[in-house]
């Protein structure tokens, strides 16, 4: 659909939505680079209600003919609602959800514009200074806030499924394998071993079940360069589990440009665990984050895997999609293959 | 013959140093610098694709013999990518059903082999990963 067209049949919409709204018009919209998952569009709505003239920013989530992940745009409206106004996470208010095609051709939802803040490269993580600690304290104490969030009566909880405490990573581990297997063009030898190594040597049970974002890293959260994080993004593939499966995940080198001395590239890893475990209310057990770290590494292949196969099949011409089949799956492979193979006797 | 490697090295940097910042602002700007990125890599791995397949061909073949494995997959008709793409995959498939069986036991002789299937997969890991391009900020 063409940006006019978007953008005219989204004022109508917006109008029944908006209570009192009329002369409802987009004055201004964007496409932007929002994660290949949806298509993401930055509009300022005009229009005028019994009080006078209105611009609303918003963002525009629409789904695209294939994404990097299968995921259920409810899930992401409802994670975002669960988080929007609790503690202090910079979380946009969601707006509006449609899951059918009457209104722009393809589900989707509209939430409130942060209007400060860009995201990281997590390639180029040194143009966080000289705001690296600042940022890191905000990047942990957050996720430990997510963590700490209450999963019964939140809106996720009505979306998705409460695994058992026991049961955590065995459903993400499933579900995972699974995607590898049904998506994967070549044999996988590697995230096969990976996955059978993570069968024969579970966690322990989850200390708590938790709201998992599910792709909080750097590159999905917004920074104003002054040290502050305005905005947590991406909310796409959040669910109910184990806290520390954001925790393995955020911290994967493959978003710090693999620096082992820096948790996630940016506190030292006692200074990060402490600011986790103070906001989160959890305890840090080495040996389960162990798991969920080399679980975050299969996690990957699974979307990589994934999005080769939506590119490859000419599904979504992104050229991020090509990026994440070749350059990230190899990265990630590399990672688990020098880490598991010593474990069998390779490389000692 | 032209120099594939050269003429993608060379579209790539185009890509990354001249049209992209062009495209600034533009969706299509952030799709010029990521194509122009993945043209300069895939202009390294065209070089050296063929040799790698073989390496691994070679290695696979020879840990499924260890194993004891009668081995029937043909060898390739060619050196074609996608010739040797089918060799492989079809002896990465053996690989995988031997490791699970290795796994199953716990015998010093099973457990070396598997020492050398992952070796093996290090090895491979290490050769598959592209060099990240390196494009000097403001080239032309």
């Amino acid at each position: 659909m063409r940006e006019e067209d978007l953008a005219t049949k989204f004022a109508a919409y917006a109008e029944t939505r908006l209570p009192g709204a009329r002369n409802a018009r987009v004055s201004s919209i964007n496409r932007i680079h929002g994660g290949a998952s949806r298509q993401t569009y930055s509009i300022d709505l005009a229009y005028e209600d019994a009080t006078g003239p209105k611009v609303k920013a918003l963002i525009l989530r629409r789904d695209p003919p294939d994404s990097l992940i299968d995921t259920e745009r409810r899930v992401e409206f409802a994670a975002i609602k669960s988080a929007y106004g609790q503690r202090d996470l910079p979380v946009p208010e969601a707006l509006f959800l449609e899951t059918k095609n009457d209104a722009l051709g393809a589900p989707f939802f509209v939430m409130g514009r942060i209007e400060s803040g860009t995201p990281l490269n997590p390639f180029k993580l040194d143009d966080v200074e000289p705001h690296r600690a600042a940022i890191g304290e905000q990047f942990f104490r957050h996720l430990g806030s997510i963590a700490a969030l209450p999963v019964e009566g939140s809106a996720l909880a009505v979306e998705t499924e409460t695994p058992a405490l026991d049961q955590c990573w065995r459903r993400e581990l499933d579900y995972w394998a699974n995607e590898i297997r049904s998506n994967a063009k070549d044999p996988q030898l590697v995230a096969e071993a990976a996955i059978r190594h993570l069968e024969r040597n579970p966690p322990p049970p989850a200390q708590r079940l938790s709201i998992v974002h599910g792709d909080y890293r750097t590159g999905n959260y917004l920074q104003d360069g002054e040290g502050t994080m305005t905005a947590i993004l991406d909310w796409e593939m959040a669910h109910i589990g184990d806290p520390y499966e954001d925790l393995a995940w955020a911290t994967d080198l493959l978003w710090c440009a693999n620096d082992q001395e820096r948790a996630a590239g940016l506190l030292p890893w006692p200074e990060a665990i402490e600011v986790w475990q103070k906001a989160s209310g959890c305890s840090f057990d080495p040996a389960a984050f162990e798991w969920w770290s080399l679980f975050a590494h299969v996690k990957a292949l699974g979307i990589w895997v994934t999005s080769e196969k939506a590119f490859a099949n000419g599904e979504n011409d992104d050229p991020i999609l090509a990026w994440s089949g070749w350059f990230t799956h190899s990265a990630h492979e590399l990672m688990l293959a020098m880490r598991l193979g010593p474990k069998y006797g390779a490389g000692a | 013959m032209s120099d594939i490697g050269m003429i993608l090295d060379r579209i790539g940097r185009k890509l990354v140093t001249e049209v992209a910042p062009k495209l600034e602002g533009d969706y299509s700007g952030g799709h010029a610098g990521m194509s122009g990125l993945m043209a300069v890599m895939a202009g390294e791995a065209w070089d050296g694709a063929a040799d790698r397949l073989v390496n691994e061909i070679a290695s696979m073949r020879g840990l499924l013999a260890l194993a004891g494995q009668e081995v029937s997959v043909p060898e390739s008709p060619s050196v074609k990518i996608s010739d040797l793409t089918t060799e492989r995959n079809a002896l990465a498939n053996l690989l995988i059903a031997v490791q699970i069986e290795l796994e199953g036991r716990g015998d010093d002789m099973s457990r070396d082999l598997n020492a050398k299937i992952w070796m093996h997969l290090m090895a491979t890991a290490m050769a598959r990963m592209p060099s990240p391009p390196i494009i000097a900020e403001g080239a032309e």
